[in-house]
């Protein structure tokens, strides 16, 4: 017979889940511990509740958690999140109505861009001048609106180019094995990003037409074709696929070409800087 | 949880080379068996992680550490289930209990090992059934609480702030989800007939 009052063993009892996910700061524990030692009632609810709760481990109610190859599933959740990101900046479907300066910078880095024009433009006001100075022209104000946007479309074109490069990279390094019998590597996550390159790269044709670079639009043009040959590509590629794939990456030489031209322009805008 | 959680998260909203890489894998494991709670299916609950990681990536430049990461992260993931659950109660499928139990996944039927002898593992998938129906047959909010605890490691207190309740109405829940886990157990078990009985 349990000769304690029948309230602290309510008490303990409503602590013993408490004490089982290691809730308890270590003197309600040990006063736990003490009210056990002493209460064979108590003692048997605390086995039943911990075995209870022992039976319902994640090994028993998820066994197929053992089967998943995580180091792989982060990997694929990595870059699945970063397409995603790649996929909403400028160039998503959603962003095709709105105007370059919009689609190429987000939010925060368009006020902060009108911020500092109006600033510069107030400072300009305020600095005193030596003498009267003309306004600034209507052909100065369109000259300088035509080297922005030439700008950005430039910027637009590397970072197509740079993504469509790193995609290809991975086409022609080691591939994935494919887990079905059907196929040999898997090209799930290339399709996927092709997809989302030629999304891109069809909203910026409009605005890369103004750069008038023949060798830039030949690239693109050549990038696009290899993308749209992913994109058909099955989920299991096979070799043979896989082999064309890299044999006609190699023959037009367009990792190399793309690194020289995405180089020349991040120059380009390091020298206008 | 990891003491350095917060930093992490730091690092992934700066961009840290390898951050996102390395909150993903610390939590995918934990997010993987919530969503089980939620989904009741594996391929389904893959899928609600990868969603969630993405979600996470994407809207990480509003994360504020006044919750845990792994708090908020939990909660995108609870409200990405829900929205699931949501679109199958709206198609014509099969109720979630019984859509769970017609789609027998084969690890759970399959050997654990080549020493496991078919009796054992019957009794492994009984088991499993059990508990499942346990939780299941839990209030909605002491299934939710017992499963950020059970499943997410989560503390009360990280819990509490998830839920936007009281840290006593945590732990009286846990308490009455426990208590009706182990209860509903063996009840299971006093309800199995004995060998060499048939069951009445």
């Amino acid at each position: 017979m349990n000769p304690r009052p029948k309230r602290p063993c309510r008490a303990a009892r409503e602590r013993l889940p408490l004490r089982y996910y290691g809730a308890l700061g270590p003197r309600e524990d040990a006063d736990l511990g003490r009210h056990l030692e002493g209460c064979a009632a108590c003692r048997l609810e605390w086995e039943r509740l911990r075995a209870g709760l022992d039976a319902a481990a994640p090994g028993t109610l998820f066994p197929r958690e053992s089967e998943v190859d995580w180091p792989r599933f982060a990997r694929d959740a990595v870059a699945r999140a970063r397409a995603a990101e790649a996929a909403g900046r400028p160039g998503s479907a959603a962003d095709a109505a709105r105007p370059l300066l919009a689609r190429l910078f987000p939010v925060p880095v368009r006020v902060a861009l009108l911020a500092a024009t109006g600033l510069a433009a107030a400072m300009m006001m305020l600095t005193p001048r030596p003498g009267p100075q003309p306004g600034p022209s209507l052909e100065g104000m369109l000259e300088s609106a035509h080297v922005i946007q030439d700008r950005l479309a430039r910027r637009g074109a590397e970072r197509y180019l740079t993504d469509g490069r790193a995609l290809l990279v991975n086409l022609v390094g080691p591939a994935e094995p494919c887990r079905r019998a059907d196929g040999q590597f898997d090209v799930t996550l290339e399709k996927e990003k092709s997809r989302q390159l030629l999304r891109r790269k069809n909203l910026y044709e409009g605005e890369l037409d103004t750069l008038e670079d023949q060798r830039l639009a030949t690239l693109m043009r050549q990038l696009e074709a290899v993308l749209m040959q992913v994109t058909s590509l099955d989920d299991c590629a096979s070799a043979r696929q896989i082999h064309d794939l890299r044999e006609q990456i190699e023959a037009r030489q367009i990792l190399l070409r793309i690194d020289l031209v995405t180089r020349e322009l991040r120059q380009g805008r390091a020298d206008v800087v | 949880m990891e003491a350095d959680d917060f930093a992490l998260m730091e690092r992934v909203q700066a961009g840290g080379a390898g951050a996102f890489e390395t909150l993903v894998e610390r939590y995918q494991r934990r997010l993987y068996r919530l969503a089980c709670g939620y989904l009741h299916d594996h391929e389904d609950a893959l899928d609600a992680v990868q969603e969630t990681f993405v979600r996470l990536y994407l809207a990480r430049a509003s994360y504020r550490p006044n919750a845990h990461p792994f708090t908020w992260v939990s909660r995108i993931l609870a409200n990405h289930c829900i929205d699931q659950i949501r679109r199958r109660r709206a198609r014509p499928e099969a109720p979630l209990p019984e859509a769970w139990e017609e789609r027998p996944d084969a690890s759970a039927t399959a050997p654990r090992s080549p020493d496991e002898t078919p009796e054992a593992r019957q009794e492994r998938r009984e088991l499993r059934s059990r508990l499942q129906g346990a939780i299941d047959a839990l209030p909605r909010r002491q299934r939710e609480i017992f499963m950020l605890r059970h499943f997410g490691e989560m503390r009360l207190e990280e819990i509490a702030a998830s839920l936007g309740c009281a840290l006593g109405t945590v732990k009286s829940s846990l308490h009455r989800a426990a208590s009706a886990i182990r209860d509903r157990l063996e009840r299971a078990d006093a309800a199995q007939p004995a060998p060499g009985k048939e069951a009445s």
